[in-house]
């Protein structure tokens, strides 16, 4: 039973950092219709200004939060200006091979300014975690699966509560529409690529200490993630929590009842499975419904 | 005679590129290029520079001796963006370049296999750090291994735990690659010689992010000590910390990427006591003490096996060179193959007939944070 307790806990915990960066992937899909392919980048990227801030010019943590976190926003919004802005009016494709062409940029940026040396980023604890019964409780990924509960219960207040919410998912749905009812299309935009570059900055910085701090970080959590948004339905925000905490109980439960070398193997078994028999994932519409 | 535009133009442009070609052909002659596969960019980018740190080293130690035959040795530089295709990809580059007489290839043994057969197509001899042993009995004669091979590590690391440590429960957990695999075959078999047992035998898969299942399978498998083939040190760090907040705290012998400098960085205490056999200890010899001061001096990190193994690689290369007396490749050959007792940073190498240089390794110790030599264990085969 302990076991069971200690790999659900583990499960949840790297489950709600692939839903974080899903929930990135998400909003600028329903914002722009194309997948972000550099938004494990955005992770990495935060993880290294706060090595950065915290590390080597050794400012308090809660500061070199803020200024990894600012420093996202305006990477957020550089990154719609270069990478998405000049392309809005083309097909998806396009858009798609410069978000990639961006990820591989942001990757070997970081590479050529700091060195290709992983880092080591401290907690936000002291106390690496706590014993609680059988199962031991790791400090950083309880904070990880709080926040993704507080980003959540956040993200659906703010679409369905607020102006900006509102303007916003009437951007997501029809662009022409929401313009000739004098919605900003351009500035909503904006705000999405910004919001989601903080989302997966945050993801980042919270998995640092527990994977290290490394110029790949970004990828391997992404692949995962982009699965667990293909699994919880492309677009659906709800989907994509429940995508990549099930893929990451999956994972862990399937490395230690069935095998752990093919544990990246079933994430990407259930996305097949997914693909093939409910391409629109769990929460998804039906396309013809949709149409 | 007259002179036409086409005669001019010819005249003109021969004119204009003269001094770029003679200069590229006197430089051409006039140094010696030696040809590195190394990670730039990629999963591996850190030892990489390790590496290459290394090389200079050694290449400024040769090149202030007066170079190799009368020539300044030049470094000639491909990324394998720590991936097979990359290192063949990096591979062919330098062997398309007929001027390179000789090759520094991969630490990785996954990655030297995916070369090997155009390493035998190139022909020239390729000093390689790779410790899957099956890489020197491939039937390749131009592959020279410059880092004790994984017969000799799953020996020492077995012998220590089973006989100096006298634990017979082992846990082994290896990385699924080449090297990883290997290394957890090398090691059951030489505790089937020792009298122990293999309780538990668990392969992960690189870049793994959680290590739960693994260090809860362990931890029930009862066994009292645990033996390790990781190939990359974020692996290394992430299992280090699970297993002891897991509560396990039993004695634990690694394979050498447990002693690098990187692994003790990212896995800070939970690597504390542990052991680990390691082709460089500074302590275990004058020269390997020489090497820590060059490397200190040239960069900010502390010395460990990726720059060791690359230093006595173009040192000895260099040497065999100015002992054949020309750059043929076969020459080159016979005089590694006849380097004997030459004392290096990693050993004192004296080559086998499969190409092999060092047959032994050192154990140290993590006494917290800081390598300590124990002792050095040599083989005669």
């Amino acid at each position: 039973m302990s076991l069971v307790l200690q790999l659900l806990f583990t499960g949840i915990g790297i489950g709600a950092v692939y839903a974080l960066v899903a929930l990135g992937f998400v909003l600028i899909f329903r914002a722009t219709n194309v997948v972000n392919f550099a938004q494990g980048e955005f992770s990495m990227v935060a993880a290294f200004l706060m090595v950065v801030c915290a590390v080597d010019l050794e400012l308090p943590y809660w500061l070199s939060f803020l200024i990894a976190l600012g420093g996202m926003a305006l990477l957020g919004m550089l990154f719609n200006l270069t990478v998405y802005y000049p392309l809005r009016h083309r097909s998806f494709l396009p858009v798609i091979i410069s978000t990639i062409g961006a990820s591989i940029f942001l990757a070997n940026t970081t590479l050529a300014i700091y060195g290709p040396q992983p880092q080591v980023l401290p907690g936000w604890f002291d106390t690496p975690g706590f014993q609680v019964g059988p199962v031991y409780l790791d400090s950083q990924y309880l904070l990880i699966i709080a926040v993704t509960i507080v980003l959540v219960a956040f993200q659906y207040w703010f679409f369905e509560h607020t102006l900006l919410g509102k303007k916003l998912q009437a951007t997501s749905q029809d662009k022409e529409m929401a313009s000739l009812l004098g919605i900003p299309v351009a500035r909503m935009i904006m705000i999405t690529f910004i919001y989601s570059a903080l989302i997966g900055g945050i993801a980042g910085i919270l998995v640092a200490p527990i994977l290290f701090v490394s110029i790949q970080m970004g990828s391997t959590i992404a692949l995962k993630a982009f699965a667990a948004t293909i699994i919880g339905g492309f677009g659906d925000v709800a989907g994509a929590i429940i995508g990549g905490i099930s893929l990451g109980i999956i994972e862990t439960f399937g490395a230690a009842y069935i095998s752990v070398p093919y544990k990246d193997g079933f994430a990407f078994f259930v996305l097949i499975l997914f693909l093939i028999f409910r391409p629109q994932g769990i929460f998804g519409e039906r396309v013809a419904e949709k149409a | 005679m007259t002179i036409t535009r086409r005669g001019f133009s010819v005249a003109l442009a021969s004119g204009v590129a003269m001094p770029a070609v003679l200069r590229n052909a006197l430089a051409q002659s006039n140094t010696l290029k030696i040809g590195m596969v190394l990670p730039v960019t990629g999963s591996a980018a850190d030892s990489g520079k390790y590496a290459l740190t290394g090389a200079k080293i050694a290449l400024d130690r040769v090149n202030k001796a007066g170079g190799v035959l009368s020539r300044q040795v030049e470094l000639v530089t491909e990324d394998d963006q720590t991936t097979n295709p990359g290192a063949v990809l990096a591979f062919s580059k330098l062997a398309a370049q007929p001027d390179i007489v000789a090759f520094i290839g991969s630490i990785r043994s996954t990655q030297n296999h995916a070369m090997a057969p155009d390493i035998l197509k190139t022909a020239k001899p390729v000093c390689f750090g790779g410790t899957d042993p099956q890489l020197t009995k491939l039937g390749n004669p131009w592959l020279f291994r410059f880092r004790p091979n994984d017969s000799y590590s799953g020996r020492v690391i077995g012998a220590y735990g089973a006989e100096t440590l006298a634990k017979k429960n082992w846990a082994i957990i290896h990385s699924t690659d080449a090297f990883g695999t290997s290394g957890g075959k090398a090691l059951t078999e030489a505790l089937g010689k020792f009298g122990a047992k293999v309780t538990i035998d668990q392969g992960y898969p690189n870049q793994s992010q959680d290590f739960t299942a693994v260090v809860l399978a362990i931890k029930q498998s009862g066994a009292d000590v645990i033996g390790s083939y990781f190939t990359f040190e974020n692996d290394l760090g992430i299992f280090a910390r699970q297993l002891r907040q897991l509560g396990v705290t039993v004695p634990w012998v690694g394979s050498p990427s447990i002693t690098t400098a990187t692994a003790i960085k990212l896995a800070g205490p939970a690597l504390y006591g542990t052991f680990g056999v390691a082709d460089y200890a500074e302590e275990s010899s004058p020269e390997a003490k020489e090497f820590a001061a060059l490397y200190r001096k040239a960069a900010s990190t502390e010395p460990d096996n990726f720059g060791s193994w690359t230093y006595d690689a173009l040192n000895v290369l260099c040497a065999a060179i100015n002992k054949a007396g020309s750059t043929d490749p076969n020459k080159i050959r016979d005089a590694i193959l006849a380097t004997k007792g030459y004392k290096g940073a990693e050993g004192e190498y004296n080559f086998d007939q499969y190409g092999d240089g060092l047959h032994g390794y050192n154990i140290v110790r993590n006494e917290k944070g800081k390598i300590v030599f124990d002792k050095h264990i040599e083989f005669n085969d």
